[in-house]
């Protein structure tokens, strides 16, 4: 398939074939919705004329907070179409609490200055009341089964009345021109953590989604026969660019189930491919050992996984022993040996910035010597499943006009071998997070994008092995620790300022899990820990709805401290490990 | 309490690897952050052994797992038989 000929994305799902089947939003075999490009079309210029006939202008943010679905998706690119800048939020769920989740959204909305903030019909009433915008903004509700388009303001968040006289009137088919809308200008805004309370906003133009969209789908020799299958949270990018924007440039059709509906049966993922002989798909790591280990043997063979050309792991550094189990137990339903494949990707690089070429035997794998690699940070090739060896899979090659570099602590370039941060230059790279110079500052330093991941560069292959930053990655979503810390920290019998909060790979559930380590103000509390042990979970988990499966409370000055007087994580870790051999903390 | 409510119940302990936590049918699980929903299809394959049916995707939601009581009236409601 040729170059991208156009100059917006909103031009791109202008041409696309109006009977073509764009999504279809899968529930089982028996339940689903298909909307054609056609319809998709005009339910986004309706849902356009209604965020313009609620206010939105040209450059104006709008915050889309609905479950995964089309209505979602309409509204997104309704917002595209009406030239503002549409944001995926995280839909709230039962075990976030309203107070940090309205925290959150409260950072995002202000950050953003959003216009409007929609939600859906059914948006629990109990989170609804901490929706709060600025002045001239509105929150608006939108039916899940979005022939109904936006309705009306609610009024108790600065409705405006006028507005909500005029959301009836008819769509001007002039006024969605997608010729007037410039190449240059913000196309979205996506955030680099899916959960709600960090929020570093990406912005990004037209021009470069679709630059990237431009060497994703030549790395992947994109066909007009491909269909994409998706269970991914539409905040996240692998969700957003590769499972939305990637098959509404190329006009390719798309079967997307709930998050929720698929970590409750992951094998529904096998029975949506099979259906619709899907032939593209990304997942987190995590995701190649879960599927596997929650599909009963005998059941196996009711699903047929011959349709698909690559299934991309991204967002998590690459394991062999979860790809090797996905592989081992599906080729016998028809999962071709080379389909399992690997890619390297960021918010702030639009998606994607290596991906592993299709065709060859699957992304190369590496066996390094385990003390030169945890010593000395230096890889030293060994034969395969040598004694003390780690084994490495590569993330891919560069795409094309994409640049890396992996450096030391000082910010010396490193040779190939060595492991260091990995470093990113590219045609689509962002310009900076949104409203935060700061941040930006950080993180872009003469053009080149820090990532703070831990990576080597091997015969033109990257590989990443883990993450500067201490971002917890459970199961392809980032936590990160600070919010955990200080959910924890608050605790009556928690000592103020000593809590750390860390991800440990978890080799069972090919993803790490959240560790906390706690210090009790005396030493008597250790005696309710398992009191104090739950009510800290239950605490973490109406903050930012995730589990702590261990906590590990300590007496007082257990935890190791740092010259400047600050928990050390790392010293801390290797204590945790001394006194926890089960644990592997290595 | 059932035999399965307690075989199910024995089985949440083990998985989240908490063997001394007090859980009885009434507990809230999810909701508390006791089980993720990362776990939450290990227990719905439990819950089809336990009940002899295959539960049907799409029409369980966690909030219907989030009680070991929930549970089983969830399978009685959606699960259908096993052939």
């Amino acid at each position: 398939m040729a170059g991208v000929p156009y100059k917006t994305l909103i031009d791109a799902l202008h041409a696309a074939p109006a009977e073509r089947p764009f999504v279809t939003e899968w529930v089982n075999e028996d339940e689903q919705e298909t909307v054609t490009f056609g319809e998709f079309r005009a339910r986004a210029r309706a849902q356009a004329a209604r965020l313009r006939a609620h206010g939105v202008e040209p450059g104006d943010r709008v915050v889309i907070i609905m479950p995964q679905g089309i209505a979602a998706m309409t509204v997104f690119a309704g917002a595209m179409l009406a030239a503002a800048a549409p944001a995926f939020i995280a839909y709230p769920n039962d075990k976030v609490e309203a107070a940090k989740y309205r925290s959150g959204l409260a950072g995002v909305t202000a950050n953003l200055k959003a216009k409007v903030v929609v939600i859906d019909d059914e948006f629990p009433e109990e989170m609804r009341e901490h929706v709060r915008v600025g002045d001239g903004s509105v929150v608006v509700r939108a039916g899940r089964k979005d022939e109904d388009e936006l309705g009306d303001s609610d009024g108790s968040d600065s409705a405006n009345l006028d507005s909500q006289k005029s959301a009836s009137r008819k769509f001007d088919s002039q006024e969605f021109d997608p010729r007037q809308i410039d190449s240059g200008s913000v196309a979205f805004i996506q955030h680099s953590a899916g959960t709600t309370g960090l929020q570093k906003g990406v912005a990004l133009t037209h021009a470069a989604v679709l630059r990237q969209l431009d060497h994703l789908a030549k790395a992947l020799s994109i066909e007009s026969r491909d269909r994409i299958y998706s269970w991914l949270p539409l905040y996240h990018d692998m969700g957003l660019i590769a499972c939305f924007m990637l098959p509404m440039v190329y006009h390719l059709p798309l079967v997307m189930q709930s998050p929720i509906d698929w970590v409750m049966v992951p094998e529904t993922m096998l029975a949506a491919i099979s259906q619709h002989k899907c032939t593209l798909a990304w997942m987190p790591n995590f995701a190649f050992q879960f599927i596997p280990r929650r599909t009963r043997p005998d059941r196996r063979a009711e699903y047929d996984l011959s349709s698909v050309r690559a299934l991309i792991n991204c967002s998590e550094p690459v394991r062999a022993r979860s790809m090797r189990e996905f592989e081992e137990a599906f080729a016998g339903i028809g999962l071709k040996s080379d389909a399992l494949q690997s890619s390297y990707a960021m918010a702030e690089n639009v998606f994607a910035v290596t991906q592993s070429p299709l065709g060859a035997q699957g992304p190369p794998r590496l066996w390094a010597d385990a003390k030169e690699f945890r010593g000395a940070a230096r890889i030293r090739e060994v034969q395969e499943q040598a004694a003390q060896s780690v084994e490495f899979v590569s993330s891919g090659r560069l795409l094309p006009n994409h640049e890396i570099r992996i450096v030391a602590d000082d910010g010396k370039q490193l040779e190939d071998g060595r492991v260091g941060e990995i470093l990113v230059k590219s045609d689509c790279l962002f310009e900076g997070y949104y409203n935060r110079p700061d941040l930006t500052a950080e993180a872009i330093v003469a053009g080149w994008y820090h990532t703070g991941d831990l990576g080597f560069c091997w015969e033109q292959e990257l590989y990443v092995v883990g993450r500067k930053k201490d971002l917890i990655i459970v199961g392809g979503e980032n936590l990160y620790p600070q919010d955990i810390e200080e959910i924890a920290g608050r605790h009556a019998a928690v000592h103020d300022g000593r809590v750390i909060a860390m991800g440990l790979y978890n080799p069972s559930l090919g993803t790490e899990e959240i560790v906390v380590v706690a210090e009790v103000e005396n030493e008597a509390l250790l005696d309710k820990a398992e009191q104090i042990e739950r009510e800290i979970r239950e605490q973490v988990a109406a903050g930012m709805g995730v589990t702590v499966p261990t906590i590990f409370l300590k007496p007082p000055k257990w935890i190791v401290k740092s010259t400047a007087g600050k928990a050390a994580r790392s010293s801390t870790l290797e204590k945790l490990g001394r006194e926890h051999p089960e644990w592997e903390v290595d | 309490m059932t035999e399965e409510a307690k075989q199910m119940i024995a089985y949440i302990l083990e998985r989240i690897r908490k063997p001394t936590l007090a859980i009885d049918e009434n507990t809230a699980l999810v909701s508390s952050g006791i089980v993720d929903s990362m776990a939450l299809g290990d227990l719905l394959l439990k819950l089809e052994d336990l009940t002899n049916t295959r539960i049907r995707p799409g029409a369980v939601k966690p909030k219907d797992m989030d009680t070991v009581a929930k549970m089983f009236t969830t399978a009685a409601r959606v699960g259908k038989p096993r052939k």
